[in-house]
């Protein structure tokens, strides 16, 4: 039931989460330390708030310039602030 | 006043000037600077003005003009240069010109021929305003009259006209005597100026003088042609070479393209194009990570190495890198450092290997070309999994991407020599590290050129592409939303960059984890360091809590994990 720790429903999840990426991102960096199964989902759901905040940046940064296109100096910009905000 | 006057029967234009002309004298040909002619000038005035008030039917406003004229021309005669190019040389010209009968009906003839002379002798503006007041009325008689005088003579026309230009625009105050025109101007300058009267001064010149503007073909084939050229080779170069472009000249880049075409698997190209192309971003990011490797360098790594030494290599390979970008050494480095690279590799595997390690990770998205590099990434890589240092990862934090960089670039510009060995061992494993990224074939933005290259070391290698293929996958993953989210066209720079970014913020991520775990004295992540993480960033806060986000951005098979939920049976998944 409920209590399986696998996904109960469809097997095709919209969005998916790379959950052994990150598992393996994670082992590599620090091999010394062990990831909980769950963690990694909200190591996920990091991933996509920060995608996000950068990509709001990026996007006032373009437009700013008043450029139609997001431009690499656009996204540097924004890396800058957003990085120093999830820092952490 | 001179008993000259001769009443004709017929007023036109043309008996109007011959009696000016026969009763004036004829004047020095026109002078641009000649002084005040105040001598000549009245004596023209007085019959002028005579002649006309005779002619005229409006005889008292002429003889009035007249007066004044002549009372002006006093004045006139101190303020301004005699203009030479009066309305009295247009109408010496237009009689010279212009054929025996009248043009136009006599009557109109009249008045626009005594009509510019009266005005110009009152107003004492200047020679144009005056005659452009005559404009209209002049047009009639004086239309034809230039058809006459192009067809008579063009240059002399020309000639004269612009010499009349020029004397119109030093705005000679015409005064009471303006007729004082010498009887060798052509016809040709008369009538281009009247015709200038007529049409507006300022225009009708133009129109004449300009015609070639508009006639003269377009020479500029030739040189586009050699343009067109210089800059597609300048294209190409930049194209293949961006960091030579910008620091090479321009006369060496079309020979390094046209090599580079010709060989697209030559080692030298293969060296050097990554190198190249990396320049701009590996300098900055390996000599980054040389520097924050030194802060970290101590630590945890390198015990065959003095703690010392590894940061000059470093360093010395900051420097190396900015050479690298020249592009023309990059190729005798490369060449010269593959040759180096496995005697020097035992020596300093550990190092390569983080250096390695780092440039991978920064230059995941960055494109490599060469067989060889793939070959040798095999033994530093399988090196590299066994003893992944703490540091690299971490190394970079904290470092702007240019900013410190630069500065210890410069500090460890004194690197003892064997730093050029190491560092041409350290180029080496950097173009192993492109080589890498290269390999995958799903995400990175490719230009062709390093494609091609890159087909070659994928024969060969399968080790190394398989590390690089899923990260490369993984962080084009999150690349793919980041377009999604900005709802905006985006460069695949841009891209590049984003994954640049994700992979700084891996980093980050991991080593915050890692503080957070130890502090609660453990060596296992849980999602309670997560939320704390999420905290700390900002994103949970007291409104906002983790549920709140789980349910918002994760799709309901993962809230299900995260969230704990009561279910029948009196439990709770997942428990608490």
């Amino acid at each position: 039931m409920a209590l399986s720790t696998t996904v109960s429903q469809s097997k095709r999840i919209k969005r998916k989460a790379p959950r052994g990426f990150l598992k393996r991102i994670f082992k590599r960096q620090k091999p010394h330390l062990r990831l909980e199964s769950s963690c990694d989902l909200l190591v996920h759901l990091n991933c996509l708030l920060f995608i996000r905040r950068l990509a709001e940046e990026s996007r006032a940064n373009a437009c700013k310039n008043k450029c139609g296109i997001i431009k690499d100096q656009h996204v540097l910009a924004a890396a800058k602030v957003i990085l120093k905000k999830s820092r952490g | 006043m001179e008993g000259s006057y001769i009443p004709d029967s017929e007023p036109t234009t043309r008996t109007l000037l011959r009696r000016l002309l026969d009763t004036e004298d004829p004047h020095t040909p026109r002078g641009r600077q000649s002084t005040r002619a105040s001598a000549r000038r009245t004596p023209l005035e007085t019959p002028f003005s005579m002649r006309l008030r005779s002619q005229t039917k409006t005889t008292t406003r002429r003889h009035s003009h007249g007066a004044r004229s002549i009372g002006r021309l006093a004045h006139i005669q101190t303020s301004g240069r005699l203009k030479e190019q009066t309305p009295r040389t247009l109408l010496e010209n237009i009689l010279l010109t212009a054929p025996e009968s009248s043009m136009v009906v006599p009557e109109s003839a009249l008045k626009p021929v005594p009509a510019p002379q009266v005005v110009q002798s009152p107003s004492g503006e200047s020679s144009r305003g005056s005659l452009e007041l005559q404009l209209p009325e002049l047009k009639p008689p004086t239309t034809l009259a230039p058809g006459l005088l192009l067809a008579l003579g063009k240059r002399k026309q020309r000639l004269r006209l612009s010499e009349f230009q020029q004397g119109v625009d030093q705005e000679l105050p015409l005064s009471p005597g303006p007729l004082t025109e010498p009887h060798g101007n052509a016809g040709a300058s008369s009538l281009t100026s009247s015709l200038n009267l007529a049409l507006a001064t300022p225009p009708v010149p133009q129109s004449v003088q300009r015609p070639g503007l508009a006639r003269r073909p377009p020479t500029r084939r030739a040189v586009d042609v050699g343009a067109f050229l210089q800059d597609l080779q300048d294209t190409s170069v930049a194209l293949a070479l961006p960091g030579d472009s910008l620091r090479t000249p321009v006369a060496t880049l079309p020979t390094d393209t046209v090599l580079e075409d010709t060989q697209p698997f030559s080692q030298p190209l293969i060296g050097r194009s990554p190198n190249v192309r990396h320049s701009l971003p590996c300098p900055s990011s390996s000599a980054e990570r040389t520097v924050g490797r030194r802060t970290q360098s101590s630590g945890p790594r390198l015990q065959n190495n003095s703690p010392g030494r590894p940061d000059q290599l470093l360093v010395g390979k900051a420097e190396e890198v900015d050479a690298l970008a020249v592009g023309f050494p990059n190729t005798s480095n490369s060449s010269s450092g593959e040759d180096g690279l496995q005697p020097l590799q035992d020596g300093v595997g550990e190092e390569a290997e983080d250096v390695m390690e780092e440039s991978l990770s920064m230059s995941d998205e960055e494109e490599a070309a060469g067989a060889q590099g793939s070959a040798r990434a095999e033994e530093p890589k399988t090196h590299k999994e066994g003893t992944e240092a703490e540091g690299s990862w971490g190394a970079t934090e904290a470092k702007e991407l240019e900013g410190p960089s630069r500065d210890k670039d410069t500090a460890g510009r004194t690197g003892s020599p064997e730093l050029t060995s190491i560092t041409l061992e350290f180029q080496q494993a950097r173009q192993l590290e492109f080589l890498e990224p290269a390999q995958p074939t799903s995400t990175a933005v490719l230009p062709p050129e390093p494609l091609s290259a890159r087909r070659p070391p994928r024969a060969r290698t399968a080790g190394p592409r398989l590390r690089q293929d899923p990260y490369k996958t993984g962080l084009s993953h999150y690349a793919k939303l980041f377009s999604f989210y900005t709802k905006m066209p985006m460069e695949k720079a841009a891209l590049e960059m984003v994954e640049k970014c994700l992979d700084k913020y891996f980093q980050h991520l991991c080593d915050d984890l890692e503080v957070f775990a130890a502090h609660a004295g453990r060596k296992t992540v849980r999602p309670e360091d997560l939320e704390l993480l999420l905290r700390r960033q900002g994103l949970v806060t007291d409104q906002v809590s983790l549920h709140v986000l789980v349910e918002r951005h994760l799709p309901l098979q993962y809230r299900q994990l995260l969230i704990p939920c009561a279910f029948s049976g009196n439990t709770v998944f997942p428990a608490q």
